[in-house]
């Protein structure tokens, strides 16, 4: 099994952002999308979410398997939950409201009721924005940034050397795990290990992956000392580590620093000065309904 | 004349030098292979319970290597999965899997001889509260990020989560547990 | 240099116990090393190589614990009292395995790594790493990633990694192990280079033969923990038992001259030509994904009972994509492989074992059970023999293997010899009529492997035995057929004879011409067959 990574450079604007400024200005989304349900707060934070996006010049083919996954949350977080089944919504919405269909409605010459409202049916809206806000800004990262910026980045960002090494050793051993992961499997293969075998009760189906995972790991393990010899011997921790990975910071990075952090004092502001935080219906979505 | 070179007495759960750095990196990477090995062949799953062998690694790393290796375990090596199947970052579900390794890692103090009954329990019982602390996290944390209410919270996000974790991982941790006996017996450590 | 400047590293009556073992594994050590020159310590498995490497390093008593007497100087100071950064200035390591002493995904980071931990700026490390790379000629290879470099270029990748940090004493622990031949000629060449411009080098090596070929100054023997020959390579000849490491040909045959010559009868089957082919490969192309390079170009080869096939090949020259189309784990992009009649797209892998039993170059990729017993009844039991017939598979493949103390043993706790039987028993309890072996000998030190493979092949039960190596000498003494790939294609298939005869394609195979073959060409004349250096001994 061959891994690929996503990341690839693109020569977008999002390639010449610092990591640092993007890390902090997607927490200042993440955060900021989760203090309001105010309708035009939530609207302004999903624009800039999608304008971020944009500057990473990323294609459909490159993230459709992000957006699939993401469109099987939302569908049962919204179409279920908030729009067929009807909870309360989390609290956020006020009970109950005007009926989208107050008179029923006919399927198959059935006569249904159906309590949808308005007003969640607008929550729906809410939610989409808000997920989306916070989707856009995350499932890029991953296609945007380089594996060798990782650990300079989160050392750079307050994290001791040992924790901020330790993903970029990740990196690096990934395909290599991989590999023997696919070595086992033919090994195993070759005894006539069979994956969808699958007979007998649920505890003896789970143990039928004991012979793909019990050798990998182990010889992970005993792998790990000599690595960790490599390492000392190489005189890692005992000094402050640098990195051969540079990080530039230019004047634009401050400036979206800057950005992120009026933005999210604002959203705070708003919310929490001028109560903006809580769920309303915007007028002109009544009037679709009337 | 002869010098003597010791550990001392038992290390603390706490302590992470070089070989704990590694324990944790290697830790994640394989969680991050395993999960995306068994993705790519969607095997059909028993009953409701997905095919989650991987959810074991951040729980055995935790017992064996201790409650940072088995967060980093988790928390990166969630990370990278979701990087490996191109689900972007989801955070909360990462910290979640990072504690399902944690609350392992504390009870590593527990086990010394990994083969042993009371080992076994230990860890078991570990698997639960990790599985339970770790997936309520992140299931509670959808009602705080996307509004979703508590019945939403629990059917749909938390259990689903909580008992395929649990069923994998009571299931393969003692078979790891005892496997890595036989080397800590080999190598003397 | 100046009479009294101090050496680059002197061992002095050292002698080191671990804690955990009840023995010291290293007894009175004395050794010196001088600027420019490449020392040879050669010893068997387990003869204590290891731990005085560790002891020299600095990973002793810093990462393993034990009781330590004696002394190491390194340029006339004794290392007690040094950190491991500071030894690791002076002292640079090569481990045994480069997969695992690489720490960077690409090759620039893998290099500076050291560097980095130094807290060396970007503008400092970066000429120290091209300079590095330069030194062994692999600058090209910088923006590379390290996973996908080849198996020559990941072990000068490493030791480009080691020279960044500038040190003036190499350690190289058998770092010809995991290497083709050609690949292994090459690294040798590149550490004289480095003697030769003034660093002090230490191989730490069971391929004697092989290291011979750059001229060692000296040449040290360890057995059991202490040193039983220090001199030149031309005293070490007679000093040593050649049954143990690797001499080259010419001397064992002289030594053992007046010794009766081992025996050695292969089991298989005598080869019957027309009978019907076990495996059969039929213009076999493959490649991986539509958008990726052909890797196998049309490979025709008919494996029948009675042969014994050595594939030998470079790194990447095919041969184990080849034997994965034999075990039905890879399906033919072109072309079919039969097996015994039946093309391996009408059939599972778990059907193919019953043909071709297949053992992985580590045992550790496959071992998994609680015991012994449940690992050999693994495969039988899920190719649906009954409990009977699993029992007596495993009783059989046991003895075989000389193992029948171990069976309630967790394989996981076995060393790694006795692994290495068990992974062969837990496929020979499968009872395939085909016995196939990646890399048979591989971890294994001289002595073991040669004992080893007489042991398989005078195992009954097989009608046919295949083995992927790239040690020629194990082809020539084993093999009643040789097939050598060569960039995915079978450039040669027939007797060892016919096929080890010109030189000079061997070079261009990647396959170096080793003393044994040789001596078997000088005596050809006389012997009329290939035979082992024990026995030409009778011919000279």
């Amino acid at each position: 099994m061959l891994v690929a990574w996503n990341y690839r450079y693109r020569n977008s604007p999002m390639d010449h952002i610092d990591p640092r400024a993007r890390f902090i200005f997607s927490f200042a989304i993440l955060f900021a999308a989760t203090t309001t349900w105010n309708p035009n707060i939530l609207f302004a934070v999903f624009v800039i979410a999608i304008t971020w996006y944009s500057l990473g010049r990323l294609t459909w083919k490159d993230t459709r398997f992000g957006w699939l996954m993401i469109s099987i949350m939302l569908f049962t977080m919204i179409v279920i939950n908030t729009i067929i089944t009807g909870g309360g919504a989390g609290g956020v919405v006020p009970p109950g409201g005007q009926l989208v269909w107050p008179d029923g409605v006919s399927i198959f010459g059935r006569h249904l009721n159906i309590g949808l409202t308005v007003e969640r049916l607008w929550f729906a809206v809410s939610q989409l924005m808000r997920i989306l806000s916070i989707s856009l800004v995350f499932i890029m990262i991953p296609y945007t940034m380089d594996s060798r910026a990782y650990g300079v980045t989160f050392s750079k960002l307050g994290l001791p050397d040992r924790l901020a090494y330790t993903m970029e050793l990740s990196f690096r051993f990934i395909p290599t795990l991989a590999r023997n992961f696919q070595v086992t499997l033919d090994a195993q293969r070759a005894r006539g290990f069979e994956l969808d075998a699958g007979k007998g009760n649920i505890i003896q189906k789970i143990r039928q992956v004991a012979p793909l995972l019990i050798p990998v790991t182990m010889n992970a393990i005993v792998s790990s000392e000599d690595i960790a010899n490599a390492m000392d011997l190489r005189g890692f921790g005992q000094r402050k580590r640098t990195w051969l990975y540079e990080l530039k910071f230019h004047w634009w990075d401050w400036a979206i620093i800057a950005f992120a952090v009026v933005m999210l004092a604002a959203v705070v502001l708003l919310a929490y000065h001028f109560d903006m935080r809580l769920f309303s219906v915007p007028n002109w979505w009544y009037g679709l309904f009337n | 004349m002869k010098d003597t070179y010791t550990t001392g007495k038992k290390k603390s759960i706490w302590s992470f030098g070089t070989k704990e750095v590694v324990y944790a990196a290697i830790g994640a990477a394989l969680y991050a292979v395993v999960t995306w090995a068994f993705n790519i062949w969607q095997i059909p799953g028993a009953g409701n319970v997905g095919i989650r062998p991987a959810v074991v690694i951040p729980m055995f790393f935790g017992i064996a290597f201790g409650p940072i290796v088995g967060f980093i375990t988790g928390f990166v090596g969630n990370i990278l999965a979701d990087m490996l199947s191109g689900y972007g970052f989801w955070i909360w579900w990462d910290l979640g899997n990072g504690i399902m390794g944690l609350i392992p890692g504390l009870f590593s103090a527990m086990v010394y001889k990994y083969n042993e009954t009371k080992s076994i329990i230990w860890g078991e019982l570990s698997v639960i509260l990790g599985a339970g602390l770790g997936m309520g996290l992140a299931a509670i944390s959808e009602m705080w990020v996307s509004g979703a209410d508590i019945n939403t919270v629990i059917f749909a996000n938390f259990l689903p989560a909580f008992l395929t974790n649990i069923v994998w991982g009571l299931i393969l941790l003692p078979i790891l547990m005892i496997a890595y006996a036989a080397i800590v017996q080999r190598s003397g450590r | 240099m100046t009479e009294n400047q101090p050496l680059p590293l002197v061992v002095e009556n050292l002698t080191f116990q671990y804690h955990t073992r009840s023995t010291p594994a290293i007894q009175n050590l004395d050794l010196v090393l001088e600027p420019g020159q490449v020392m040879l310590l050669a010893g068997s498995s387990g003869c204590g190589k290891t731990t005085l490497m560790r002891c020299i390093n600095g990973l002793i008593p810093h990462s393993y614990h034990g009781e330590m007497s004696g002394e190491i100087l390194i340029h006339g100071q004794s290392v007690k009292g040094m950190g491991l950064s500071q030894i690791s200035t002076h002292i640079g390591t090569l481990l045994q395995d480069p997969e695992r002493q690489i720490l960077g995904t690409y090759v620039l980071n893998e290099v500076c790594f050291g560097l980095e931990s130094q807290g060396m700026s970007r503008e400092e490390m970066l000429p120290k790493a091209y300079k590095a790379l330069e030194r062994l000629h692999i600058l090209h290879l910088k923006d590379k990633e390290t996973f996908f470099t080849s198996g020559g270029e990941k072990q000068k990748v490493a030791l480009a990694g080691v020279l960044a940090m500038e040190p003036d004493i190499l350690l190289l622990d058998e770092p010809l192990a995991s290497l083709d031949p050609a690949s292994a000629y090459e690294a040798l060449l590149a550490f004289r280079e480095l003697a030769d411009e003034g660093l002090s080098v230490m191989i730490v090596e069971h391929r004697v033969e092989d290291v011979l070929a750059i001229n060692p100054e000296k040449v040290l023997y360890m057995d059991d923990g202490r040193i039983i020959y220090n001199g030149d390579a031309a005293g070490l000849m007679d000093a040593v038992d050649y049954s143990r490491i690797k001499l080259p040909a010419p001397v064992i045959a002289r030594r053992a001259k007046n010794r009766p010559a081992p025996h050695f009868q292969p089991t298989v089957p005598p080869i019957d030509p027309h009978s019907q082919p076990l495996v059969s490969f039929q213009d076999v192309r493959f490649q991986y994904t539509a958008d990726t390079p052909e890797v196998l170009h049309g490979i025709n080869l008919d494996i029948r009972a009675g042969e014994v096939i050595a594939i030998l090949g470079h790194n990447g020259s095919g041969k184990t994509t080849t034997v994965k189309h034999a075990l039905g784990l890879l399906k033919p992009t072109a072309g079919k492989v039969l097996l015994e009649g039946v093309d391996t797209k009408k059939s599972t892998v778990a059907e193919a074992a019953k043909t071709i039993g297949y053992v992985f170059q580590s045992p550790s990729q496959m071992l998994f059970a609680a015991t012994v017993r449940e690992e050999l009844a693994y495969g039988p039991k899920n190719l649906r023999f009954s409990p009977q017939q699993v029992e007596e598979n495993v009783n059989w493949a046991i003895e075989t293997v000389n193992l029948e103390e171990e069976l309630p043993t967790p394989p996981l706790a076995l060393s790694f010899g006795q692994q290495k039987r068990v992974s062969i028993a837990s496929v020979l309890s499968m009872r395939s009529r085909v016995l196939m072996m990646d890399e048979p000998t591989a971890g294994q030190d001289y002595w073991n492997y040669q004992a080893f493979m007489s042991t398989i092949l005078q195992t009954p039960g097989f009608d046919a035995i295949v083995f992927i190596t790239h040690d020629l000498d194990l082809a020539l003494i084993f093999a009643n057929r040789v097939v050598v790939l060569y960039g995915g294609e079978i450039v040669a298939d027939g007797h060892p004879q016919d096929i080890f005869q010109d030189e000079e394609k061997l070079i261009k195979w990647r396959l170096m011409p080793t003393s044994l073959l040789k001596l078997n060409q000088q005596l050809w004349p006389k012997t009329g067959q290939y035979l082992r250096a024990e026995a030409l001994s009778q011919f000279i």
